[in-house]
């Protein structure tokens, strides 16, 4: 049942292995998660000695033995990838029965990486709808409504148009605050039926950092202490940043 | 309220659509949304219970219910749970407090930023009572599933 993978020598599984946890790290999976489904297609190879370690930054894959191998990989981005975390844990489990040889899966899990992700638009378009229901949630009217849609799109679109030039996430978030803050007072300004309040918070909720901070809560929980204080102080500094740009435009507005 | 509950499914299932997740698993996503929502209006508002308490019942409501779809879907627990969670994140007292901040009315927006960590933490609680829960079960099969490889040398 498991020929091809037995077929594939210790260093050929460890490259998968390591390949398919960058994928997941990469995609925001919590630590224990990564951890897992590299021990695990380790054992589908009878390799149980194999030792793990994941920050949200780094892989280090190593074994216990004296002269054994050692591989590490880099993590400098995350995005927040459902898909790729979905089809990456499938992989693991069913790779038992996996019917690819070596350069096959290689090529697989490269193909994985690149499948299409929503193009800007259709983000931006989903950003806008998720802001304007939490403003209608928090008790808004039809015109906080599609304030917050406008706020939401336009802060989301901005913020992907400018990816390309791989500012910090800190100002991509303040500037999405700034957007948030200068759209939400305009369209008060133009309309008097719109809360400022409503709009705004509506605006922040697809930026406020409930992923790093449910992870980290997660990870903490499986006992991966190190990446769980990471992620807790990313997601706190993104709040903070958030905030900044907000209050700065409503400081120069207001005054 | 219903309004407000037909919206919380519309926001999950955007904020599932941003995360980008599996296709079939949106509509089921946004129901995990609703369900903590729902749970979390009802204890606040007729019930009248604290704020605080009512997130921490939403989100263990919405965490058993990410475990079970999780099993029915075959999708990890992250698919569902991390859309699901949005909707009970405090953005209104974080928004308030550093509103209150700004504007010098520092004792407000104190009392706005503990409201929100007491939220968060309610959130975090939830969250961990249900994983660590089910942690049980996951880590005895993987044990197992790692020992009947061994075993077969």
């Amino acid at each position: 049942m498991t020929e091809k993978v037995m077929a594939m020598s210790q260093e050929e599984v460890l490259n998968i292995a390591l390949t398919a946890g960058k994928i997941l790290l990469t995609s925001g999976a919590e630590t224990y998660r990564v951890e897992d489904t590299i021990i695990r297609l380790c054992a589908w190879r009878k390799m149980d000695y194999v030792k793990v370690f994941v920050t949200p930054t780094a892989i280090i894959i190593g074994d216990e033995k004296a002269h054994g191998f050692t591989c590490m990989t880099r993590v400098t981005a995350r995005t927040t990838n459902l898909s790729l975390i979905s089809a990456v844990s499938e992989m693991s489990y069913s790779f038992g029965k996996w019917s690819l040889g070596y350069k096959e899966t290689k090529l697989f899990l490269e193909e994985l990486r690149k499948l299409p992700v929503p193009s800007k638009y259709v983000t931006s378009f989903a950003s806008g709808i998720a802001a304007a229901c939490f403003a209608v949630m928090l008790g808004g009217n039809f015109a906080d409504f599609g304030a917050a849609f406008l706020t939401g799109f336009a802060a989301m679109l901005a913020v992907k148009q400018l990816a390309v030039l791989r500012i910090t996430s800190f100002w991509e978030n303040a500037l999405a605050g700034m957007i948030i803050a200068f759209v939400a007072l305009t369209c008060c300004q133009l309309n008097s039926d719109c809360t400022q309040e409503k709009i705004i918070v509506g605006g922040i909720m697809p930026f406020l950092p409930g992923v790093s901070f449910t992870n980290g809560l997660r990870d903490f929980m499986a006992g991966d202490l190190l990446s769980g204080n990471s992620r807790i102080a990313e997601a706190f500094l993104f709040a903070a940043s958030l905030a900044v740009g907000i209050a700065v435009v409503l400081r120069i507005w207001l005054a | 309220m219903l309004v407000s509950i037909l919206f919380s499914y519309i926001a999950t299932t955007a904020f599932a659509v941003l995360f980008n997740a599996p296709k079939r698993t949106l509509l089921p996503a946004g129901l995990i949304g609703t369900v903590g929502w729902a749970v979390y209006l009802l204890m606040r508002d007729y019930l009248s219970y604290s704020s605080p308490l009512s997130i921490f019942c939403g989100t263990v409501a919405l965490s058993l219910m990410s475990e079970l779809f999780a099993r029915i879907y075959k999708q990890p627990v992250t698919v569902f749970a991390i859309p699901g969670i949005v909707p009970l994140v405090p953005g209104l007292p974080i928004y308030q407090g550093m509103y209150y901040m700004m504007m010098n009315a520092y004792s407000i927006g104190m009392e706005k930023l503990i409201k929100a960590s007491l939220e968060a933490g309610a959130i975090s609680l939830g969250i961990l009572l249900v994983s660590g829960l089910f942690r049980i079960f996951k880590v005895r099969r993987d044990r197992n599933f790692v020992y009947s490889r061994i075993k077969e040398q």
